[in-house]
Formats: structure tokens, C-alpha cells, sequence
């Protein structure tokens, strides 16, 4: 009955947004949030429709799932891609931050491999999706942070699907550890109610379309930007020196 | 293994994605009240030396001491814990404002370099977190135990730097004896 009862809120939740989306039209500026959104939604359906058959639903279930966390990786794509378009420093250390997180977690991936003495076969699909899921967590931490350092100003809309898809992906994860792999019990709820509550923080953030906040600074050439990183480098050394000599006095 | 860096890397964020909204929260808030006159945060520059060489010096401390007063002692520790705490947080806000100017630069430069990036947030992590333990044990223990702590601190050190060059003076005059090779 709950499970139900968070199910269909979830298929109205998903609707009340693509509508929003439509008629702020913030589906031409958001266009991979909103297809995904879309593709939820037509896949709570499709389950919907094949829930009596349980083998089909099964592979209709994990088919569509990773479906949907492939669509997710754009939608981390589309973050960065809309936020850091009018900063390419930022965006070149966001680059860089990003490829980091893939090559650890082939690294590791292939650790485990040699650990295990070969790829494990059995490995199941809620192995394979906690692994995929553990990345983007990590790829979307590396954002956040890169956007809290260099200060990048949001618009309403995208800090909306940041804080939105970040707590989805954390709670997913968190789930994804604890939680059998059948039956309904408090981490399947936890994990479906979690996310309601992200639909519900796209809803309010994504009820209308607003402009993001502009950085009006000059762009700095490659010499300024030389003189300003040794200044802060020199500044940060003053500082330093200047802590430790009133600990020692 | 695979479970514990998931559950890490979950929780990570949820703690992050959970602060960001507070401190958006926060800033909203903020807002909305009146600006202040001269806050902690407008200050540009650092406090003269000598009145910080005073803040975790014991020679105030020995002469309140002296007076042997047990209000005038409790006053005193209390009202050197506020300066210590006003110091800590007045030096971090000016760390912040440096990495601030040069962020607002640095985001927008097209020949930014990754390596000078690292080391500056490297640097502004570390004094970060200084400031952050600083703060923490002039809380718990206050500025005066800090001082001695950091004076222990060098002269420790510079016991085992003597010691480590004597060592390494024996083991050359050793190595140098004939029939020891």
C-alpha cells in the first residue's frame, strides 16, 4: 500500500515537472534534465505494465535502470556544461577533476580484478549499479566543490537539479549498500521515499524559469593571470608565517 | 571494501549536498537582516605584530598571576580566549578573502595551470585547517596552554633535530674509520 501510494506520487510529481518544464520552457534550456525526466516517467509505466510477470519485470527493471543511470551521467554533463560555460578556468580544472575520478575508479576496478584473480561473473546487476553509482557520487562531490572554491554563481533552475540529482545519488548509494537484493522493507522505502523528496526539490526549484546570475568580471590574460596566482601564493605564505609566529610568541 | 568506499562516497555527499542548502539557507537569511557597521569580515588588514605576539604570550598571564587574584586570573583568561578566538576568526576571514579574489580571477582565466591551482588550494586547505584546530584548542584549553604547547613544540623539535645531527656525525665518523667498510 505504501509502496503504491509513493509509486503514483512519484508518476505525478514527474508530470507536474515535465508540464512546468513545458510551459516555462525550460525544456529547450535543460533539454537532457527534462529527457530524463521524461524517460523516468515512461519507465514507471512500463513497469507498470509487465508488474504481474515478475521474470519480465525483473529484466525490464534493471534494462531500465541502467538505462536511466546512463541518462543521470548526461544529466552531470549538463551541470557542468551549462555552469561553468562562461568560466573556462574553472571549467578546465572541473576537466581534470572529472577524468581523476574516472581513471581512481578504473584503477580501482581493475585492483579488485587482480585482488579476485579474474573478473567475477557473479557479480550482480546491485554489485555492477552500487559501483556505477559510487562513481557519479564521487564525479558530482568533485563538482561541488570545484563550484563552492571558485564560487561559480547559480541560477535558481540548476542549483535546483545539483542539490536535487546530488541527494538522489547520495541516498541511492547509502541505500545501494544496505539494501537486500528483494522484499520490501525500510531501505526500499527509504530509498523510493528519498526519491520523492528529490522530485519534490526539482519541483520548487524548477516551478519557473530564472535567469542565472552573470559574472561580470574582465578576463584576465595569461600574464595577469600569472601576477595574480603568485600574489595569492605570496599572500597565503604571509599568512602562514604570520600564524605561526603569535602561536610561538 | 567495495561497500565501505560506496558508503563513503554516499554519505559524502549527502553531508555536502546538505550543507550547501544550509549555508544557502543561512545566506538568505542573512540577507535580510541589516548589514554591520564593520564586521570581522571587512577587515583588510592583519592585526599589528605586536599586539599578536601579546595574544598567546605567558608574560601577562605571569604578571596577572602575580596579583594573586583569583577574579582578576578568571577574568583575564576569559577576556584573552575572546581576543585569541576574534584573532583566529579574523585571520581566517582574511584568508577566505584572499582565495576569493582569486578564484573570481582565476575561474575565468583561459591559460589557467592546474598545478598552480593545486598548490594554492593545497595552501589554503592547510592554513584552514590551522585555523580551524587553533580555534578548537584555544576553545578547550585556551590561547595561554597554546603558547606553551608551540614553544614545547619548537624546542622539542629542535632537541631531535640536534640529536638526528649528532647521530648522523657518529655514523660519518664511524663509516670514515679505518676496517669499518
Amino acid at each position: 500500500m505504501l509502496g503504491q501510494l509513493i509509486w503514483w506520487s512519484g508518476i505525478a510529481l514527474e508530470i507536474a515537472l515535465l508540464v512546468r518544464g513545458l510551459r516555462g520552457q525550460l525544456v529547450r534550456r535543460l533539454p537532457i534534465f527534462y529527457a530524463y525526466i521524461a524517460f523516468v516517467a515512461l519507465q514507471e509505466f512500463a513497469r507498470l505494465l509487465v508488474q504481474s510477470n515478475k521474470r519480465i519485470y525483473w529484466d525490464v527493471y534493471w534494462l531500465t535502470e541502467f538505462l536511466g543511470l546512463a541518462m543521470g551521467s548526461l544529466i552531470v554533463f549538463e551541470i557542468y556544461r551549462v555552469s561553468l560555460r562562461a568560466f573556462p578556468g574553472a571549467a578546465r580544472m572541473a576537466r581534470n577533476a572529472l577524468t581523476f575520478v574516472f581513471l581512481t575508479a578504473v584503477a580501482k576496478a581493475l585492483a579488485n580484478v587482480w585482488a579476485s584473480g579474474g573478473w567475477r561473473l557473479d557479480s550482480t546487476a546491485f554489485e555492477v549499479e552500487r559501483a556505477l553509482r559510487t562513481v557519479q557520487a564521487a564525479a558530482i562531490l568533485a563538482l561541488v566543490a570545484l563550484f563552492l572554491v571558485y564560487s561559480i554563481p547559480f541560477g535558481r533552475n540548476l542549483r535546483g537539479i545539483l542539490l536535487g540529482y546530488g541527494l538522489f545519488i547520495g541516498q541511492r548509494v547509502v541505500c545501494l549498500t544496505f539494501m537486500p537484493p528483494q522484499g520490501h522493507h525500510f531501505w526500499f522505502y527509504a530509498y523510493s521515499a528519498g526519491y520523492l523528496v528529490t522530485l519534490i526539490v526539482w519541483l520548487s526549484h524548477l516551478w519557473w524559469y530564472e535567469v542565472s546570475p552573470v559574472a561580470n568580471n574582465a578576463v584576465p590574460s595569461d600574464r595577469e593571470y600569472q601576477s595574480i596566482a603568485a600574489a595569492t601564493q605570496r599572500r597565503l605564505r604571509a599568512m602562514r608565517a604570520s600564524v605561526r609566529k603569535a602561536v610561538r610568541s | 571494501m567495495m561497500e565501505s568506499s560506496s558508503l563513503i562516497a554516499g554519505t559524502a555527499l549527502l553531508l555536502l549536498i546538505l550543507l550547501v542548502a544550509t549555508l544557502r539557507l543561512l545566506a538568505s537569511r542573512s540577507l535580510q537582516e541589516p548589514p554591520l557597521a564593520r564586521g570581522e569580515e571587512d577587515i583588510t588588514e592583519p592585526c599589528p605584530d605586536e599586539f599578536v605576539s601579546r595574544i598567546f604570550s605567558r608574560d601577562d598571564w605571569e604578571f596577572v598571576r602575580g596579583i594573586k587574584c583569583g577574579s582578576i586570573e578568571r577574568l583575564f583568561s576569559r577576556e584573552r580566549k575572546r581576543v585569541a578566538l576574534a584573532w583566529v576568526r579574523q585571520t581566517s576571514a582574511m584568508i577566505r578573502r584572499v582565495m576569493r579574489g582569486h578564484a573570481e580571477a582565476a575561474r575565468q582565466s583561459r591559460n589557467l595551470e592546474v598545478s598552480v591551482e593545486l598548490s594554492i588550494l593545497t595552501q589554503y586547505v592547510a592554513l584552514m585547517a590551522v585555523c580551524a584546530i587553533l580555534s578548537l584548542a584555544i576553545q578547550v584549553a585556551g590561547p595561554l596552554w597554546l603558547g606553551g604547547l608551540a614553544q614545547f613544540a619548537q624546542r622539542l623539535s629542535l632537541r631531535v633535530a640536534k640529536a638526528q645531527e649528532s647521530l648522523q656525525a657518529r655514523s660519518l665518523a664511524e663509516a670514515a674509520r679505518p676496517g669499518t667498510a
